[in-house]
């Protein structure tokens, strides 16, 4: 076993995606994600495994591969959580069919409720009894090692495109229910180049005719790119610089942004700017929303007490290089996220329903295991 | 696969593999000592070999196909990329190791030798092994691949990026002036510019002007030392065996000639970064660019290329993320910093823009600044490091003190209690060491010079230099060994197993590119900043301002009619025409400051006029300006210095004659005696000064003294300058006007004595008259004058209070009159 889950994280496959994850070439959450579930639906698909904790311990060392090219990019992570956890599931479900169902069947009580989110734990325990009575799925056969494989993997295939699927259709989920947000006549200012916002946007100005305020977001100016996208789509759109965002505050009915990577705590990764504007805001009382998808859900909390998960990008754009005489005299401090706190953002809008900051433990606690946090 | 990229994708539609080849040797000894145990593509640059970096970088590229041209220690590159994680199946790199001969001597050597192999197969990226980049070359080749399409000359892209002129990792010993087609970005001209001596002109082909409506003319680029170039490259260098350098010979070679017709190219990248480690002091910009996070995402803690993790802190603070950096509570650790793991910090020690390699010790109290420690170095206590590259495994033992500039090679121990000179460059010595290390590394030195001779003239024999290689290199090291001044070791400290090398020097018998000339490569030094360099060699040059001026005249002369056929621009860099002035100014603004300085000290403490003549006549030795400046200070020095006494003239002159009488020979004792100058002066300081009324009085006193006489008045006041003649502010002019009024009445004055003797009392009639004209400037000029007729210097008070009434009367008068009265004198 060790040999062989040593060898799958050098798969060419994995090296491959590590090393862009690491230059940079593959940059956003969403397509991180996507890239992530394809390279291990290919690891997978080539495994060679006799028992689960041989195939879970695989994804695991490739997750860790990736994660550890590019610790920023939180959705890999995220992703092979996901990817654990339905793994996990169909293998449960295939090998004791019942066992699950028998199980939460118990009434209701305390040590039942400390328990919740955490139903693999009780259900391990039993694992083993059932999968000799049931038969249908042997582990470690000694005659046919690949047995186990076999009938497992067309159900992990299914389980992997369910991830799939979940990533590709994240933004009509989100944007859904677009139209009970935004309300016809309001103004709504947003911030960067979110793709999540800009199809919730986009799907509301089909039943809603609002206006749209778009801080241009220095020094990426992803703004521009956001206002000539929404503006083709026939809304009303302002650009204005972000200095202005608090001068705009008290005209503005909601803020919607969207997030880089959403903390255990509810607090939230987003492009900079978004504090100020989240701060802005609060200070008018205006509600905040951050739509995203649930792959964007992190079960690390404390992050922002790491300097570098800022993640830093050069000062080229702050301070052009050809300023040669300011370059050595001058430090430039470019970085791209924002970290802000729970307490400004009132709602998450994700693909799997609306909640607030409060609640984003308990979502994080249904989508992924436990035993998955640390990689 | 599914997972490459789209850039990867188009690369491999196009064209099957892209190939880069990197030339792996420096083909020059800027880091010696420090390259004698291994090549300077193996020197770690935040913690990582340059190779790597450049891996990294053309990885980055999307490159599938590198060739690695290694000539000098091409074992020990070959073992180095056979341990990286280049070499591991996934990383998607075929990296083949080429050992050329070792009479390879220039990059253009290395192309012929590229050729020759046959391992070219079509457009390629040409690249140095100290490249650190994170530009997308992709992008650029897919450029050069479409422009071949239609210009079937286009051979070859120039990645140039900009920056600057005064940007820290331009190289300003080492760039170029780029004459480009705006439209086309071809390059049409190439010119190479030395730093020193200072290069005033390029020559740009009229040609180029009369085909190109439009050229840009760039001095503001750092070559990359980036070039796509199309598979005839390597064989033109072979066809044309005298290319030595990529640049100065190729280039220029090309865009000047008349019969190959080829057409180079330029990528002005404006996104990315990229430059090479040429020299020390590339060195040490690259590193703080990399610290800074210019080289984003090929940073210590994102991508770094030896594979370490460092933590990221605020104030661009990388420490290893292992949690093997033990770190004091009490030390200090500055911003753009990089600790490499197992490295410690003792107490109270400062480390400040430095990067320490892995398992550093820094002692107790010790400063180490702008410093680059290799791996294992140990800094004992309470020592100074700054701007110095310390090689692998040196100790450094307590209180030793480590000036600017200086490279110690790996090994070596130095102290305790050593004081290095700034610059200085130490190795360790060979009995202690293998002498076959030296060798190679001598080997590499011999093809150092070997270039140099080649650059300088395109013919020179490699064959017989070859046969000396081996003897040159053993007896130069010999050389250095036996010529080690005993007294300058023994200052490193009783453990010190060092070898000093001599501080470069031009070898009379040979000739030395300009490039290599050592003061050009003190431009190239770390820690160096070479501003003695320009300053004192143009003063030295030109002694005063007359000869400044001479010298551009000269200048001009000679551009104008060398070369008829070619134009000739300034290059912004120097601002060629100034530049000698500028650095005359520098200096004279400097020597007035010191003289300065000087006086204040022997005013305040009250020094003789002979000790503070003395010491003002060193001063002009040293800066070697014209007696005029000591002069010019001397009386701004006085003149400054006598107070404005709001109470009366009374006080005023007393204040006057006691300055006068105190410091007035000093005017005199600096060397020349012009006292016509001293009242032109005298003159210019008043009339610029708040001390304009003070001018007749001044005047006077110096009179008294005899340190000016009639004569000498009546000589300036002749002079049409006196007048304020030529002087540019109107309110300036007329300040020089009313010195000069004043001065005509002393002369007056004069005059009336020679031609009758009268009696007192008329005279100061006299003088009340003058004065009903006068602004109150003349008066008191008058009164001493008197008393000098009278031959009575001591001032008798009735005198002085009649003074004091025609005077107050005077000012209480308008200037009006002047004119009338100015009008009779002459």
């Amino acid at each position: 076993m060790a040999t062989d889950t040593s060898s799958i994280p050098n798969q060419r496959v994995v090296e491959t995606l590590a090393s862009r994850l690491r230059r940079r070439q593959v940059v956003g959450s969403h397509e991180t994600a996507l890239e992530t579930v394809l390279v291990l639906r290919q690891v997978i698909s080539k495994a060679r495994f006799s028992n689960i904790d041989q195939l879970v311990e695989i994804i695991r060392s490739v997750g860790r591969k990736l994660v550890e090219a590019q610790p920023k990019e939180h959705t890999v992570g995220n992703t092979v959580r996901k990817v654990l956890h339905h793994i996990r599931e169909e293998y449960h479900t295939a090998s004791q069919g019942t066992a699950v169902v028998s199980t939460s069947n118990n009434t209701l009580s305390i040590a039942r409720f400390v328990l919740q989110g955490q139903p693999r734990k009780q259900n391990i325990p039993q694992k083993g009894t059932l999968n000799e009575s049931h038969g249908t799925l042997k582990e470690n056969n000694p005659d046919d090692p690949d047995a186990f494989a076999r009938t497992l993997k067309p159900v992990l295939m299914e389980a992997i495109q369910d991830v799939l699927d979940e990533l590709e259709t994240v933004y009509d989920n989100i944007s859904k229910n677009a139209k009970d947000h935004i309300h016809s006549d309001e103004i709504i200012l947003t911030i960067g180049k979110s793709s999540t916002v800009e199809a919730f946007l986009k799907a509301a100005a089909a039943y809603r005719k609002y206006t749209v305020i778009i801080a241009d977001t220095a020094p990426s100016y992803s703004g521009h790119d956001m206002a000539q996208s929404l503006s083709s789509a026939g809304i009303s759109t302002v650009l204005v610089p972000d200095s202005s965002i608090y001068a705009l505050m008290s005209r503005i009915n909601k803020v919607i942004i969207g997030a880089h990577a959403i903390l255990a705590n509810g607090g939230m990764f987003a492009i900079t700017g978004s504090l100020l504007a989240a701060t802005a805001a609060r200070a008018h009382s205006t509600p905040v929303v951050v739509c995203a998808g649930q792959f964007k859900l992190t079960p690390q909390w404390n992050l922002y007490h790491e300097y570098g998960a800022l993640d830093f990008a050069d000062p080229s754009s702050v301070l052009g290089f050809e300023e040669g005489n300011l370059v050595d005299k001058v430090d430039v401090i470019n970085p791209y996220y924002d970290f802000v706190r729970p307490e400004l953002i009132d709602a998450f809008i994700t693909n799997d329903g609306d909640h607030p900051p409060s609640s984003v433990y308990r979502l994080i606690k249904e989508a992924y295991d436990d035993e998955d946090y640390e990689l | 696969m599914s997972s490459s990229t789209g850039k990867e994708k188009l690369i491999t539609d196009e064209e099957e593999v892209l190939q880069a080849v990197i030339l792996a040797d420096s083909f020059n000894k800027r880091f010696k000592p420090l390259t004698t145990h291994k090549p300077r593509c193996l020197l770690p640059i935040c913690n990582a070999p340059l190779l790597d970096w450049t891996f990294e970088s053309l990885a980055l590229a999307g490159v599938q196909e590198i060739f690695v041209i290694c000539r000098s220690h091409a074992e020990l590159v070959k073992a180095a990329i056979k341990n990286s994680k280049w070499s591991k199946p996934g990383t998607g790199l075929k990296i083949v190791p080429i050992v050329t001969a070792k009479e390879t001597f220039t990059p253009g050597d290395a192309m012929r030798d590229i050729y020759t192999h046959g391992i070219i197969t079509s457009d390629f990226v040409l690249v140095t092994g100290d490249l650190v980049s994170n530009i997308r070359i992709g992008e650029v080749v897919r450029q050069h691949k479409e422009r071949r399409k239609t210009d079937k000359d286009a051979m070859m892209t120039m990645v140039v990026k900009q920056s600057g002129v005064n940007h820290r990792t331009r190289s300003k010993g080492d760039s170029a002036v780029f004459v480009l087609d705006p439209e086309t970005s071809q390059c049409l001209h190439y010119e190479a510019v030395t730093g020193y001596p200072p290069k005033k002109y390029a020559r740009i082909p009229r040609e180029i002007l009369n085909e190109h409506p439009e050229v840009d003319i760039r001095n503001d680029l750092i070559d990359c030392s980036i070039d796509i170039c199309s598979v005839e490259v390597p064989s033109l260098f072979q066809d044309n065996f005298d290319y030595g350098d990529i640049r100065r010979d190729f280039v220029h070679g090309v865009l000047t000639s008349d019969l190959l017709m080829k057409n180079i190219y330029c990528y002005i990248a404006k996104e990315g970064y990229a430059a090479r480690v040429k020299d020390t002091r590339s060195f040490d910009s690259i590193s703080k660019d990399i610290l800074s996070r210019w080289t984003f995402p090929l940073v210590p803690d994102d991508n770094h290329p030896g594979g370490h993790s460092y933590e990221h802190l605020r104030g661009n603070k990388y420490i290893a993320k292992d949690n093997s950096v033990i770190l004091s509570r009490t030390c200090k650790i500055g911003n753009n910093t990089l600790i490499g793991s197992k490295s410690q910090i003792a107490d109270n020690a400062q480390v400040t823009a430095s990067v320490l390699g892995q398992r550093c010790t820094v002692g107790a109290g010790s400063i180490v600044r702008n410093s680059y420690l290799f791996d294992g170095v140990v800094i004992g206590p309470n020592c100074v490091v700054e701007h110095s590259i310390i090689g692998s495994g040196v100790q450094i033992k307590e209180r030793t003190r480590v000036e600017r500039g200086c490279l110690i090679a790996d090994g070596v121990v130095v102290g305790p209690h050593a004081r290095l000179a700034p610059f200085s460059r130490l190795s360790k010595r060979r009995s202690d060491g293998d002498e076959d290390d030296e060798d190679e590394d001598d080997d590499q030195e011999q093809a150092d010079e070997e270039d140099e001779e080649d650059e300088e003239d395109n013919e020179s024999d490699d064959g017989d230099d070859e046969d000396e290689d081996e003897d040159e290199v053993d007896s130069e090291l010999e050389e250095v060994e036996a010529n080690q001044d005993a007294e300058a070791l023994a200052k490193l400290g009783s453990d010190t197993n060092a070898i000093i090398w001599p501080p470069s020097t031009v070898n009379e018998d040979e000739e030395v590119d300009e490039l290599e000339h050592p003061d050009n490569q003190r431009l190239m030094r770390i820690g160096d900043n070479a501003s003695d360099l320009v300053l004192s060699d143009a003063g030295s040059v030109t002694s005063s301002e007359s000869e400044s001026e001479s010298d551009s005249d000269s200048d001009g002369e000679r551009f104008e009619g060398s070369n008829p056929s070619s134009s000739t621009t300034s290059l912004p860099l120097s601002t060629p025409s100034n530049l000698v002035a500028q650095a005359d100014s520098a200096a004279i603004s400097e020597f007035q400051q010191e003289v300065k300085q000087s006086l204040d000290r022997a005013f305040a403490e009250g020094h003789s006029v002979d000790n503070a003549a003395v010491e003002l006549k060193t001063l002009r030795m040293a800066s070697n300006v014209s007696l005029r400046l000591v002069r010019d200070a001397v009386i701004a020095g006085i003149v400054s210095r006598i107070k404005i006494m709001g109470d009366g003239a009374i006080s005023q002159r007393k204040e006057i004659a006691s300055m006068i009488a105190r410091w007035g020979g000093l005017i005199d004792k600096i060397g020349g005696v012009d006292p016509v100058e001293t009242v032109e002066l005298l003159q210019e300081h008043c009339a610029s000064s708040d001390r304009l009324p003070l001018f007749g009085q001044i005047l006077a006193a110096l009179y008294q003294d005899d340190i000016v006489d009639e004569d000498d008045i009546r000589a300036w006041h002749a002079k049409p300058e006196s007048q304020g003649e030529g002087v540019k502010p109107t309110s300036l002019q007329e300040n020089y006007k009313k010195c000069w009024v004043t001065g005509a009445h002393m002369i007056k004055q004069f005059d009336e004595q020679d031609s009758d003797e009268e009696s007192e009392e008329e005279s100061e009639a006299d003088a009340d008259d003058d004065d009903d004209g006068e602004s109150g400037t003349g008066n008191p000029a008058v009164k001493p004058l008197e008393r000098e007729h009278n031959s009575s210097k001591d001032a008798s008070s009735s005198e002085e209070d009649s003074s004091e009434e025609t005077s107050n009367e005077g000012d209480e008068y308008s200037t009006g009159e002047d004119g009338s009265e100015q009008d009779d004198l002459p």
